[in-house]
């Protein structure tokens, strides 16, 4: 399989090594929660120019809401899935675990 | 969407298989969980010491059928010692959890935390009070004991139903037994048996948060 044919029906923009780990840890928090960027980086283990490329193609797919902010006069940056990041990322798993579940298993056939 | 100027490192980029991403899923929702999470058997590890070890020592104070005998001081200074820890390490660790979150989570666990502080506070309000109109020492004790172990088990049965979380409110309920059950057990029983049953209770939920593997969100 080469890097050019993507797997069929996952979502490209999730399937990317860097932004499912984006996704994985910002699914992982509650509901209505967000995270500040450096944290996020520090959880990644990302330098902050990569992880804000892939924020970029994560927000540019509505999957991410970038909140600019200040605290005490210093400006923060908290980073959090949209409804639709979270659907998408539900989604993506789905399509992960049918892939790899074998067609005879499926009832009805 | 092509674009492969996002300066990443090439092994980032590689193409993965429907299984190496779910394997790569499960390891970053256990390195987050154990990142961003807090570590439930920090919290009870160091109270279930500090009630087995201090309230066991000052059971040790009082003629028993246990051959050693304590003195007051000595047990004064192990349970001393035990509950600072235990208390400057939940805060400590409360107040780190969750640190560059903001959002609903946050405020219901300061919410909870402060429950603790104001729960105590006005039990220690209430029993200074009532100790001041004139009671037996061995009345005191019991009250003492009585009154903080049901705050305790109350506490955890509103942590287990905030969380969702069946083992917690499991201990919720036991520390309400062991209070109950220290106040019929009188003095200096009532000590063997927060250190047993008590300390015994908080221990086992040590052990059991150290050897759960982190929750998954489904």
């Amino acid at each position: 399989m080469s890097a050019t044919e993507p797997l069929p029906g996952l979502d490209p923009v999730i399937h990317a090594q860097a932004r499912l780990r984006v996704m994985v840890a910002l699914a992982a928090l509650s509901t209505g929660d967000q995270i500040t960027f450096p944290r996020l980086q520090q959880l990644l283990d990302m330098t902050a120019g990569n992880l804000s490329t892939h924020l970029r193609k994560l927000e540019d797919a509505s999957y991410v809401q970038i909140t600019k902010t200040y605290q005490r006069r210093t400006p923060v940056t908290y980073v959090a899935l949209t409804e639709s990041g979270r659907r998408a990322f539900a989604d993506y798993t789905a399509a992960l675990r049918a892939l790899l579940t074998p067609p005879t298993d499926q009832p009805g056939g | 969407m092509a674009g492969d100027d996002t300066g990443a490192r090439p092994d980032e980029d590689s193409p993965l298989s429907a299984g190496e991403s779910l394997a790569l899923i499960e390891r970053q929702q256990q390195e987050v969980h154990r990142r961003l999470g807090v570590n439930a058997a920090l919290f009870y590890g160091p109270w279930g010491a500090a009630y087995l070890l201090g309230f066991g020592s000052v059971f040790l104070t009082y003629p028993s059928a246990v051959p050693l005998r304590l003195p007051g001081g000595v047990a004064a200074v192990i349970t001393g010692v035990l509950f600072v820890t235990a208390i400057v390490v939940s805060v400590v660790r409360g107040a780190r959890a969750g640190r560059g979150v903001r959002g609903p989570s946050r405020v219901v666990g300061a919410m909870y935390g402060w429950s603790w502080t104001l729960g105590f506070g006005a039990m220690y309000a209430v029993n200074i009070g009532v100790t001041r109109l004139g009671l037996p020492a061995d009345a005191v004790t019991l009250l003492y004991s009585g009154s903080a172990l049901v705050l305790v088990g109350v506490l955890y049965l509103t942590g287990g139903a905030l969380w969702q979380d069946r083992f917690q409110y499991g201990l919720g309920v036991w520390m309400l037994v062991t209070g109950a059950g220290s106040v019929l057990a009188g003095v200096p029983g009532n000590f063997a048996v927060l250190s047993l049953a008590g300390g015994g209770g908080l221990l086992l939920t040590a052990g059991y948060f150290t050897l759960r593997p982190p929750r998954h969100r489904r």
